[in-house]
């Protein structure tokens, strides 16, 4: 479905992402790991289009999305829910999800917000309050109904479970099962590495740039330099 | 106590319209970081529209819709001529962009028309008509300005809390980026944002119009100053608190007029940019502060 | 002394003057031709209007140019001066016919115009001065809405005087006039001040409080990081440029032989900063030049706006071309100007290009031997640097608890954690961009907790940044230089390192003359560091050094650091998520994860800790 193919981006002159591939095949779930600072977000912002790449391609399903503008994407098919969420903290959560559906036609938003209030019912009980008060754990949650919100083919994920408890951490990642069995294609990019592998069907290392490792979940997790891998040398 | 009630209402009549050009600055400044230093000239060219509509015999019951219409077309040709093609440039060039414009605007009507100030007939009522509640004396011009303002604000409450629009607006406003990651259109939300801004500036400027029954070349600087200064004390960034910004110069212009001795009653407008000085020194950020974290 | 304010004064008083004189030549030379190939009087008198213009616009760039703050106040200061300068100047039987009721007896007043000159400056001087605490409360930095809409608001209140006061300025249709006779026909006042302005705005630039200003211009965080204070370059900069204002406009008054309330207001203001803009803000070249091509374009479009005009024999009088061609052309041209160049080219014609900067590069003679290596210091007094208990809150949201550090100079610590783990907010405790709301951290017993930034800088704490930060359109040296600059006056119980031998030191001798933003990112990084060491630092907090480098550039970096510290006898605090790095350099660790200390060692204890490899690879840590 997605194909990323020599990606290099700069900022100044600093080489943020070197010669970067990866792909994500309809229906798999992959994993992007590695230290921070090692070029993840700006890896998925660049496929999501809020990033120039200064070389390579991206590809999704076939057509050439390289450079395209982020609502551009988002019209394709591609969703990210973005690094610190970023939900947008005056608005409600219902306006939350509401302007996650801009693209989907009115008819069918009801529908939606419904489904959104089943599948994450701490967020039915703040419908109606803005998305300040939310704390992490139910922000995060907004933040995935929201992207959901567009009906995306892909949706990409950057850091999910940044800056929450072991509990709540729990919960994102069994919120990530539920949407890999219901067939969903996932993206993700997350420092919490051993559950991550343990839940992708494919992952890939990223160190300073560049892909330095790629394999199934099984196979990465049972490598026991990981750590090593993560510091180099 | 008469007086000051008195005051009041002649402060909430000045402020609806204050409160109108600044809400036009706030919306502006909330999805693009611009400060509007341009947003006068909407009434500049409204001015010279009615003069010209006036002397070829419309009534002014056909030259406030002209005007709103002039307005709005006003805003998005800046918007597309200018301020699009610098998007995303630091504060200092957005800045003099918007006085750039503005200048270029004045200079243009300096050279097809005239400097001179052109008259145009108001409608009547402006001047005579008054009412009143015990020794309240109220203008009815004065009435209809605060009564139209109260219904162009909740009109536009509505469109923002309850149209797909003002959803897009206020989402763009609180973050851009992560708005257009959710298909937000940057290029409508913008134009959307100078068409809404414009429309508000037209309705102030129909009365802006009526009672000063006259235009310049550089009629547009004492409305754009109004609804900067407006917004500022309010707070750039809110749009609560750029109305709330407007009411409040219109009532301290208006307290400040009558407390002053006569003598220097003239000075009523340079000891209000004075007092807005002082208010800028220790709030920079303006009555309501909105807060913005800086990265390291 | 000298040396103190000039750090070369070859480079900073010499160059400077052979430019400023070639400008003035410029200026009045090209005048001066002009006005002979036309004749008559309107041409002496447009050229006397420019140079006259030039003086105002050099006054106006000496700030805007040096701090980036976009000011409309000038002209309300030039408005004061004029007044001053009209009220004192004029004789008492004019003044008597026009403002009989003048206030503090001006009536009787009788002095020349110098002396009178004189009296404008030192009340528009007085002026600036409680401006300029006014901006420094709001904050006052490149780009600042507050400064601005509070020097908009001067300029009114100044108007708005004038108009209403008619006692003392005449008022607003009648204006204040001199007598016939008592007009300025003399150029060489004028010409005197305008290479005094010239020298003031350029010495001014090279100068040291120029130099921190600039830096603080370019970027105000690391300025403030490397010790300097802007809001004291700023009052400096404004109270000078304020002074050749109202000598300007002392000038102007007495060359028009009147002065009314319209002349020093919104038109003016914008007129001398479109000037400014057009040829360039951050150079004194640039106001030049903006001068002069704004006049010869606002004349020109003047001329063709005229009836009879001819242009390559093509009337332009007929339709359609008298369509553009009318009166009060050169008012669109104006607008159209400042509306083009921001648009298209922002930073102006010239940008921040220097005169005497290019001639310099030019005929210096070049060869400048490279400095010998530093040697590493042995012999210097050690100090401690002591964190405990550091609680930081962000409203709901706690980053830090119990944070805590010790660390020596000559001593290499590392600080690693997770994302999140609140690394960066504990550097930015240290460094005094924000406060903590519990604890305290001292060097050598001396409680450094709260304290500004520039403060800290001063005693010793001196850090690099996550998000690169250098001064971009300064050089590799004038980077360096600023901190040179600020070591030399507060680090002086230290070694304190040649500039140039710190540049070579870091490996970037050849680039020595390259603007910071021309390099590339791991020069970048190197400059940083070199720029840190000259500030002679006790510590050297290191924010994130190799974010975004490659292996290979990672491992020279460890070797640059502790060379680099070891030539300071600086202790070094690093963070960075490059365990590879962090390990190879740290003599110790300390671990972050959500806020806390959770491992402290050496990087074999910390790197085997269970704990640590928990926190960065997540999942359970064993029982």
């Amino acid at each position: 479905m997605l194909e990323v193919s020599g990606l290099t981006t700069r900022y100044g002159s600093i080489s943020a992402l070197r010669e970067a591939n990866l792909s994500v095949g309809a229906g798999e779930v992959v994993g992007l790991i590695g230290p921070n600072g090692a070029g993840k977000t700006t890896l998925l912002g660049t496929i999501a289009g809020l990033l120039s790449p200064d070389e390579g391609t991206v590809t999704f399903e076939g057509d050439d999305v390289t450079r395209s503008a982020p609502e551009k994407l988002l019209r394709a098919g591609i969703a990210l829910v973005p690094e610190h969420r970023r939900i947008f903290v005056d608005l409600t959560c219902e306006e939350n999800l509401r302007i996650g559906a801009i693209t989907v036609p009115k008819s069918d938003r009801p529908a939606l917000l419904e489904e959104m209030a089943e599948t994450f019912p701490v967020l039915r009980d703040k419908w109606t309050t803005p998305a300040g008060y939310l704390s992490g754990g139910e922000a995060q949650q907004l933040a995935i109904a929201r992207a959901l919100m567009s009906k995306p083919k892909l949706l990409m994920m950057d850091e999910p479970s940044l800056g929450l408890a072991p509990v709540l951490v729990d919960v994102v990642f069994e919120l990530i099962e539920n949407l890999r069995s219901q067939g969903r294609t996932l993206l993700i990019v997350e420092q919490n590495a051993a559950r991550m592998l343990a839940v992708a069907d494919r992952a890939y290392v990223l160190r300073s740039g560049e892909v330095v490792a790629e394999g199934s979940g099984k196979e990465l997790s049972a490598r026991s330099d990981l750590f090593d891998t993560f510091v180099g040398g | 106590m008469t007086e000051l009630a008195q005051n009041l209402i002649d402060g909430l009549g000045r402020g609806s319209i204050y409160a109108l050009l600044a809400l036009g600055v706030a919306v502006i400044f909330g999805v693009m970081h611009l400060l509007n230093f341009a947003h006068g000239e909407m009434i500049t060219v409204s001015g010279y529209a009615s003069l010209w509509a006036l002397n070829a015999g419309w009534s002014w019951w056909l030259v406030a819709p002209l005007i709103l219409v002039v307005s709005v077309v006003t805003s998005l040709v800046i918007e597309r001529v200018a301020f699009s093609r610098v998007r995303g440039a630091s504060d200092f060039t957005l800045l003099l962009t918007s006085f750039g414009v503005h200048f270029v605007v004045s200079a243009v009507f300096l050279l097809y028309v005239s400097a001179s100030v052109k008259n145009f007939s108001r409608p009547s009522w402006i001047s005579s008509s008054t009412w009143a509640i015990g020794s309240l004396r109220i203008e009815t011009f004065d009435t209809v300005v605060i009564l139209v303002t109260i219904v162009t604000l909740v009109a536009t409450t509505l469109l923002l809390q309850r149209t797909m629009f003002g959803l897009a607006l206020r989402a763009a406003a609180a973050d851009f980026d992560t708005a257009r990651l959710m298909g937000v259109k940057s290029d409508s939300v913008i134009r959307g944002a100078f068409a809404l801004s414009g429309l508000l500036a037209g309705i102030a400027g129909v009365f802006w119009l009526m009672r000063a029954g006259s235009t310049t070349p550089s009629a547009g600087i004492d409305p754009m100053l109004k609804a900067v200064l407006a917004a500022l004390i309010g707070g750039l960034g809110s749009l609560r608190g750029a109305v709330i910004g407007g009411f409040v110069l219109g009532i301290a212009e208006v307290l400040l007029r009558s407390w002053l001795p006569d003598s220097i009653a003239g000075l009523t407008e340079g000891v209000v940019f004075a007092l807005i000085a002082v208010l800028f020194i220790f709030r920079p950020g303006g009555i309501i502060t909105v807060a913005t974290a800086e990265r390291v | 002394m000298l040396t103190k304010l000039f750090p070369r004064p070859g480079r900073d008083i010499g160059f400077p003057l052979v430019g400023v004189a070639m400008l003035l030549a410029l200026l009045v030379g090209g005048g001066t031709l002009y006005q002979t190939i036309l004749g008559g009087g309107a041409p002496e008198r447009l050229v006397t209007v420019m140079l006259i213009d030039a003086i105002i616009v050099i006054g106006i760039q000496i700030y805007i140019g040096n701090t980036g703050v976009l000011s409309f106040g000038h002209i309300g200061f030039g408005a004061v001066a004029g007044y001053v300068f009209a009220t004192i100047a004029i004789t008492p039987a004019e003044k008597l016919k026009r403002i009989p009721d003048a206030p503090f007896g001006l009536v009787d007043v009788d002095a020349s115009p110098y002396v009178a000159i004189a009296a404008a400056v030192v009340v528009a001087l007085i002026g600036a001065f409680i401006l300029g605490i006014g901006l420094a409360r709001s904050g006052a930095e490149s780009g600042a809405v507050a400064a601005t809409v509070i020097t908009l608001a001067l300029l009114f209140v100044t108007h708005e005087v004038a108009r209403n006061w008619p006692d003392l300025t005449g008022g607003d249709r009648a204006g204040l006039a001199f007598e016939i006779g008592g007009k300025l026909d003399d150029r060489l006042p004028i010409i005197v001040t305008l290479a005094i302005a010239l020298i003031l705005a350029r010495l001014y630039a090279t100068s040291r409080s120029g130099r921190l200003a600039i830096a603080a211009r370019e970027d105000n965080l690391a300025a403030r990081a490397m010790g300097v204070n802007p809001l004291v370059q700023q009052m400096v900069a404004l109270l000078l440029s304020v002074g050749v204002v109202a000598v300007g406009s002392s000038l102007r008054v007495w060359h028009a032989g009147s002065i009314l309330p319209n002349q020093f207001f919104f038109d003016y203001a914008l007129l001398t900063l479109v000037m400014l803009i057009v040829g360039g803000r951050n150079s004194v070249t640039g106001a030049v030049v903006g001068v002069i091509v704004m006049t010869a374009g606002r004349e020109f479009a003047r001329r063709m706006g005229q009836d009879g005009f001819e242009f390559f024999g093509i009337g332009l009088d007929e339709a359609p071309l008298d369509w553009v061609f009318r009166e009060n052309l050169q008012t669109v041209f104006l607008g159209v100007s400042m509306l083009a160049f921001m648009i298209w080219r922002p930073v102006g014609i010239l940008d921040d290009w220097e005169l005497d900067s290019w001639l310099r590069r030019r005929f210096s003679s070049g060869d400048e031997p490279k400095p010998e290596p530093l040697p590493e210091l042995d012999d210097y007094a050690h100090q401690t640097l002591e964190a405990r208990d550091i609680h930081m809150q962000f409203g709901g949201f706690t980053a830090l608890t119990d944070a805590r550090i010790d660390a020596t100079t000559g001593q290499i610590v590392g600080i690693i954690g997770p994302n999140g783990a609140g690394k960066t907010t504990f550097v930015n405790v240290l460094t005094g961009v924000i406060t903590p709301t519990g604890g305290s951290f001292s060097i050598d017993g001396k409680d450094l907790t709260g304290i500004a930034s520039y403060r800290l800088a001063r005693h010793g704490l001196v850090r690099t940044f996550q998000n690169l930060r250098l001064f971009g359109s300064l050089t590799v040296r004038e980077n360096v230089e600023v901190a040179a600059l600020v070591a030399n006056d507060h680090r002086t119980e230290r070694t304190r390192r040649d500039t140039d031998s710190l540049i070579a030191e870091a490996g970037l001798w050849e680039h020595r003359d390259r603007r910071a933003r021309e390099l590339d990112y791991g020069n970048s990084r190197r400059l940083e560091l070199a720029r840190a060491a000259a500030m002679a630092p006790s510590f050297l907090l290191l924010d994130e050094p190799t974010s975004g480098m490659s292996d290979s550039e990672s491992l020279e970096m460890v070797e640059q650091v502790r060379h680099m510290a070891a030539t300071i006898g600086a202790g070094v605090i690093v963070i960075d998520h490059d365990l590879g790095f962090i390990t190879g350099i740290s003599d110790v660790i300390f671990a972050f994860d959500t806020g806390r200390v959770i491992a402290t060692g050496t990087p074999e204890q910390v790197q085997a800790d269970p704990l640590v490899r928990a926190a960065y690879l997540g999942g359970s840590a064993p029982a």
